[in-house]
């Protein structure tokens, strides 16, 4: 086995016996096993007899590999080291890197947000900068990239830079630079197979700022504002932008192959604060050298010898949020046999079966079995001579596409051959969410078809769920419900000067109770087996601190972390409603309403959110704070095609600023999701304090997309440079529009190849 | 032989991490799982499927095969070497030529094939969702249609819960007829083989199928189709009628 084979996919065809398949098994095991209890070999002889003369494998067939990916440099964009090239990352692409070298150490995140724009977060640390008050000196910074002109023939590819383009730039540099790729011959070694061809990319550009501080050939406008730390920050640094003094830079890499490559540059930074200011590292050289491996699909790593007198090490992670770690596997589902096959006779087809309530509970109980395998809930079921509707529930698969899928199959195995219309509605806290209306006769005919998603969407209709039919059955299984979890939790806390990362661990006891349809109460005891967020610094802030005390809260180890009562309903077509009471979240509990319009087939959606709540007390138990406000919000969401999304809200915010959000992020179908907000009120910047007004950036990683497996879960992060009192919201209310939107028909067309699945 | 291509953890420390998931990790009741448990579930699985050992097979011979009565396939992932029997779970007709049967692995992996071709399967990763064929009309005749030219369109579950389809231009050939041998007898075929290139503008590609049909008969004996980029190339041969 070459090891470029580490490329493809694990393969692993399942041992453990999955639904529906019991009695193939026993006839598998008890014949060709004989007694043994699994029908997966491993044997690596090949079978004989294959052998052609034209015999191709699977190297040569097409892929589904994305495009191969630029190896980042130390500010974690396409580049060098310290230098940028003009390449970008593949559309999508969310790359994560660590970098150091003479006590300098960055952590960037950059997002490939649209083909030809990108942008960066980086956190750096500066160890014995000691400038400012500070020993290590640690920072963050957003970059953007545009790209100007893409690669021709004979023409570079051409891309500006902004980078530390706000608040207090220790790393802010204005840059234009020109890359030209040269294919080189593909070369076998270094654990490469040497399929693919090398490149050599030649790099030039000129640069501003930190990039225009060594060997300068030229000056716009005069000095540059230098830079000062410590500031508030926070606001765009237009007037230093291409400013003052530019130098050029250049590089070359050679990507020998899909493994290696080499990198040389001459970087035009000084490193003026560092090394003549301050004295972090000795500068002997400007030109620095680097070698890189790629360790694997998404790791690189690399090493590097800087400026004369440092090494330096990167590790670049590269997630594909269209590429998942490990594809999804899920048990193959029985295959739906056409009623012509088994209901042969005239009376098979009759509608007697309407006249009674013994068959009518019996049919919905053996639906209620079959979605189970999937892991699907019947909610309820109501049936007509000709038509079913069926209200489910799905806690499992991110996709409801495959779920609405898995749900008709059921339905054409249990139900009664009279049974023609399918009425499939998926259910959220009570809510029915859209309908697919699919025909039985259709499921029958396309499921082999060369195209049978796009086939079965042409046939197939998704409307708005009406009220419940009076008709239904309920299922007996589900009310009253209780649901229980003991799980980990972990609460970080980000960027205080004293400490970046703190964190707290432990464990949450989760329990709920759910009456009937829409009803629940839950609450949330969690207990702190470990932490330091309490050792935080105390809030200096000037505005009612509504969530800057956070480390008073952290103080206690056993808290009552959420605990109400919530009621969701829904009033007319197209209009969702909750109302919920209680303790929302560890800061604040109250009173909450939110209302939202989103029609099934619109890509508008508005909503109202009003909330009365009330300051608990930091013990969060059952006491509560003189701190009482209202605060709610007018909100738009936009669903703007290629996976972005635009959402706005306008409202009063928890220290009784008014003012609005603005939030735009990219949700990919299977659930990752990149995106950044800014708020602006009426606190002025000197009120606000560090970073000017609230704003930040959030992503969220599917868990079925690291491991391979069907669940709704995910991991998100919101992170905010920094956490101040200004433009805040109440957390544990809201959400009515996540929940609705990816059950509509604009999700369920674009992930209609689940359907079959 | 038996090989398993994972290292094997020491048991002391399985029966710890047993021990620390089911006090660490649970859930219970109608709703979705929090993230921590379902991440501790998956690592469990995955802890107990590195424990789990492979069974001694017996050799499979046609005495063994002689004494079934039930209609199996064995199967065989060429990059691999993972081997499965399937049996028959359902045959129909549709609209389009060719007759399809689903064929079902143990651990709920189907394969469904039109006229013997390999048009979907289910259960594994990036799954071929479906594909169309050059089949004759009816089930008699099985394998592609020798001498036929035209389009092979192929959709495969890839991306963010969406597909990939791929439009490749194949002609079938006829190379002759061959003796091959599946467990202890031996059939005359006719090798038909398929080969398909992606057209101008598409991904680029090679994908050759080979069938081996019986020359009297029409029965497809053995044949060597693509599942798709990321399950590779399958040894399909038909061991009982």
């Amino acid at each position: 086995m070459t090891s470029s084979r580490r490329y493809t996919f694990r393969r692993v065809w399942p041992s453990l016996a999955g639904p529906g398949t019991s009695g193939f098994s026993a006839a598998i095991i008890a014949g060709i096993c004989a007694g043994a209890s699994g029908a997966v070999a491993q044997d690596a002889a090949p079978a004989p007899g294959f052998a052609t003369a034209a015999q191709v494998d699977n190297f040569d067939a097409p892929s589904l590999e994305p495009p191969a990916a630029p190896g980042l440099n130390f500010y974690g964009t396409p580049g060098l080291m310290d230098t940028p090239s003009a390449e970008m990352l593949p559309d999508g692409h969310f790359a994560t890197t660590f970098s150091w070298f003479g006590g300098q150490s960055r952590y960037n995140l950059t997002f490939q947000a649209l083909p030809w724009l990108s942008a960066s977060f980086r956190y750096n640390g500066i160890r014995n900068l000691n400038l400012f008050g500070f020993n290590t000196y640690y920072d963050r910074g957003f970059d953007v990239r545009f790209r100007l002109l893409r690669e021709r023939r004979y023409l570079p590819e051409l891309t500006m830079g902004l980078q530390d383009f706000a608040g207090t730039g220790v790393y802010a540099a204005e840059y234009l630079v020109a890359t030209k790729r040269i294919e080189t011959p593909p070369l076998r070694f270094g654990g490469a197979a040497g399929r693919s061809p090398g490149q050599l990319k030649v790099s030039a550009g000129l640069g501003w700022g930190r990039l225009g501080s060594y060997g300068a050939v030229g000056n716009i406008g005069g000095k540059r504002p230098s830079f000062v730390g410590g500031g508030t920050g926070g606001n765009l640094s237009y007037d230093q932008w291409f400013r003052g003094d530019f130098a050029p830079f250049a590089g070359i890499e050679w990507q020998a192959n899909e493994r290696w490559s080499v990198k040389a540059e001459y970087s035009s930074d000084a490193y003026v604060t560092e090394t003549r200011i301050s004295n972090v590292f000795e500068r002997k050289s400007q030109v620095n050298y680097g070698l890189e491996y790629q360790w694997s699909k998404t790791t690189r790593i690399g090493a590097y010898y800087m400026y004369g007198s440092e090494l330096g090490i990167t590790a670049q992670f590269q997630l594909k949020p269209r590429h998942p770690i490990i594809a999804t596997q899920v048990p193959a589902p029985a295959p739906i046999v056409p009623r012509s096959q088994w209901a042969t006779k005239e009376e098979h087809w009759s509608q007697d079966w309407t006249e009674s309530e013994y068959k009518r509970t019996r049919f919905r109980d053996l639906v209620a079995e079959g979605l189970k395998p999937h892991g699907l809930i019947l909610e309820a079921i109501d049936l007509k001579g000709t038509e079913a509707e069926v209200r489910f529930r799905n806690p499992r698969y991110r996709s409801y596409a495959i779920a609405v899928g898995r749900v008709a199959r059921t339905m054409a195995l249990t139900l009664p051959p009279s049974i023609e219309t399918f009425r499939i509605i998926p259910v959220r806290s009570g809510m029915g969410l859209s309908t697919t209306v699919i025909r039985r006769s259709d499921l029958e005919e396309l499921e082999f078809s060369p195209e049978a998603s796009d086939g079965l969407m042409a046939v197939a209709a998704v409307t708005g769920a009406g009220p419940l039919p009076e008709t239904a059955i309920f299922s007996e299984e589900l009310y009253p419900a209780f649901t229980r979890s003991i799980s980990p939790y972990a609460a970080p806390a980000y960027f205080d000067p004293a400490r970046p990362f703190r964190l707290d661990v432990g464990v949450d006891f989760a329990a709920g109770y759910s009456p009937a349809p829409g009803w629940r109460i839950a609450g949330t005891i969690r207990q702190r087996a470990w932490g330091n967020v309490q050792d935080g610094r105390a809030s200096n802030s000037v505005l009612p601190h509504v969530r800057t005390d956070q480390s008073f809260y952290a103080q206690y180890g056993t808290t009552l972390e959420n605990l109400y009562v919530d009621r969701s309903w829904q009033p007319r077509r197209n209009v969702y409603a909750r109302l919920r009471a209680g303790l929302f979240e560890s800061m604040y509990g109250g009173l909450s309403g939110e209302v939202l319009w989103k029609p099934v087939s619109s890509p508008l959606a508005l909503g109202v959110e009003a909330n009365y709540v009330i300051q608990r007390d930091y013990d969060q138990r059952l006491s509560f704070r003189d701190y009482k406000t209202f605060t709610g919000h007018a909100s738009a969401y936009l669903e703007l095609g290629e996976s972005y999304q635009a959402q706005v809200d306008v409202g009063r915010y928890l220290a009784g600023d008014y003012g609005g959000t603005f939030s735009l992020f990219r949700e990919f179908e299977n659930g990752f999701k990149v995106g950044g907000f800014f708020t602006l009120t009426n606190v002025s910047a000197a009120d606000f304090g560090e970073g000017s007004f609230d704003k930040g950036f959030y992503f969220r990683i599917p868990l079925g997309w690291l491991l391979g497996k069907e669940t709704r879960n995910a991991y998100g992060l919101t992170i905010r440079p920094i956490q101040r009192d200004g433009g805040q919201r109440v957390g544990g209310v809201g959400g009515l529009y996540g929940d609705v939107r990816t059950a509509h028909r604009r999700s369920l067309r674009a992930q209609r190849a689940r359907f079959w699945k | 032989m038996i090989m398993t291509q994972l290292t094997r953890p020491p048991r002391v420390l399985a029966g710890i991490l047993s021990a620390v998931l089911v006090l660490a990790a649970c859930s219970g009741g109608p709703q979705d799982a929090p993230l921590e448990v379902e991440i501790m579930q998956v690592v469990g699985q995955q802890v107990k499927q590195r424990l789990k050992r492979q069974p001694e097979r017996p050799p499979v011979t046609r005495a063994l095969l002689d004494s079934l009565d039930e209609t199996y396939i064995e199967v065989t992932i060429e990059d691999d070497g993972q081997r499965a029997y399937l049996q028959p779970q359902l045959v129909k007709q549709d609209s389009t030529p060719g007759q399809v049967t689903v064929w079902l692995t143990e651990d709920a992996v189907t394969l469904a094939m039109r006229n013997g071709v390999l048009t979907a399967t289910r259960g594994l990763r990036n799954d071929m969702l479906s594909a169309s064929a050059l089949v004759h009309e009816g089930g008699s005749v099985m394998g592609p249609a020798g001498g036929a030219t035209g389009a092979r369109r192929y959709e495969f579950a890839a991306l963010d819960n969406r597909s990939q389809v791929f439009t490749l231009a194949c002609t079938v050939s006829d190379l002759g007829t061959e003796t091959i041998e599946i467990i202890e007898l031996t059939y005359q075929t006719r090798h038909l083989q398929e080969r398909c290139e992606s057209g101008p503008g598409g991904e680029s590609g090679v994908v050759v199928n080979d069938y081996w049909i019986d020359s009297r008969s029409g029965q497809l004996w053995q044949s060597r189709q693509w599942a798709g980029p990321t399950t590779g190339y399958l040894r399909i041969r038909q061991l009982t009628l």
